[in-house]
């Protein structure tokens, strides 16, 4: 298990919030998440955040 | 050209001394119910990168200090004005109502992360595999379950000793082997620093996490509209 700094913590609550909280506005697109540079893949938070839109985008594609 | 979403606010605009995403221009796309989003005219082609998803919190950071707003879900955008419009009227009953709750307010972040890894019972060596397997599932589960009904404890604390109303408090626990807890206050902006200092003080006193305070920030978890 990778251990967490308190650096890491810090930036994983903000990506968290940017990918996972705030508005949805109905008829929204994400335009991509793949051109993120996902350096913290290891980590559970950001998972679930890129699995979240990954599967808004598959739902939105079919 | 489509527009890259940051923020709903209400109508009229304030003066946002900024330029949208790598510099190209920020749009304020007015709605026929008094509200409006603000965002970058973007191209289709143009990839978004991890720079560009901090870059849009700073950007939130500044239209927030200049007026109320409910920040958009990073990678949003419309392909049009007209599309922004339409998503704002309709919803907009309940984004007057999500703006008039966070309005005045900013998000505080307080992570708790465990000091030790999770301690385990040793299995007797003596026992059959089987029991050994079995033995060794229950040690994880009670745990596991010890850890969380700690960390749910660290939440009531930190509500009780902080007195604030619960609809203003979000939390989860152990969402990582690392993570107990990952809590956000709505505070009023102007006491943000102090109570992000009270935060920190009181989880100064858990001795098996270490504290990590972040904010003031726009407030990004109060901001869902159901």
């Amino acid at each position: 298990m990778k251990e967490l700094t308190a650096e890491d913590a810090s930036l994983l609550e903000l990506v968290d919030r940017l990918l996972n909280k705030g508005v949805v506005l109905a008829g929204e697109a994400t335009i991509s998440v793949a051109g993120i540079d996902l350096i913290y893949l290891g980590l559970n938070v950001v998972l679930t955040a890129v699995e979240t839109l990954e599967k808004a985008q598959e739902r939105r594609a079919s | 050209m489509t527009l890259l979403a940051h923020a709903i606010a209400a109508a009229p605009p304030a003066s946002v001394s900024a330029g949208g995403l790598r510099g190209r221009p920020l749009a304020w796309s007015e709605a026929a119910a008094g509200l409006g989003l603000w965002s970058t005219e973007w191209t289709p082609d143009m990839k978004l990168e991890r720079p560009d998803a901090l870059e849009h919190h700073r950007l939130v950071e500044r239209i927030c200090a200049a007026q109320p707003c409910l920040p958009v879900r990073f990678g949003t955008a419309f392909a049009s004005v007209e599309a922004a419009r339409a998503s704002l009227d309709k919803r907009a009953e309940a984004l007057h109502a999500a703006l008039a709750r966070v309005s005045g307010k900013s998000e505080i972040a307080l992570t708790l992360l465990w000091r030790e890894p999770a301690a385990t019972e040793v299995v007797l060596p003596t026992a059959g595999p089987g029991r050994r397997y079995m033995e060794a599932r229950r040690a994880e589960f009670a745990s596991r379950e010890a850890r969380r009904a700690r960390a749910e404890s660290l939440v009531e604390r930190l509500i009780a000793e902080l007195a604030i109303e619960r609809p203003l408090v979000w939390h989860e626990t152990c969402t990582s082997a690392s993570v107990a807890v990952s809590l956000a206050v709505l505070v009023p902006t102007e006491q943000a620093h102090e109570r992000k200092a009270d935060l920190a003080r009181i989880a100064s006193g858990f001795g098996d996490v270490i504290a990590v305070a972040n904010g003031p920030w726009p407030p990004y978890t109060f901001a869902r509209v159901e």
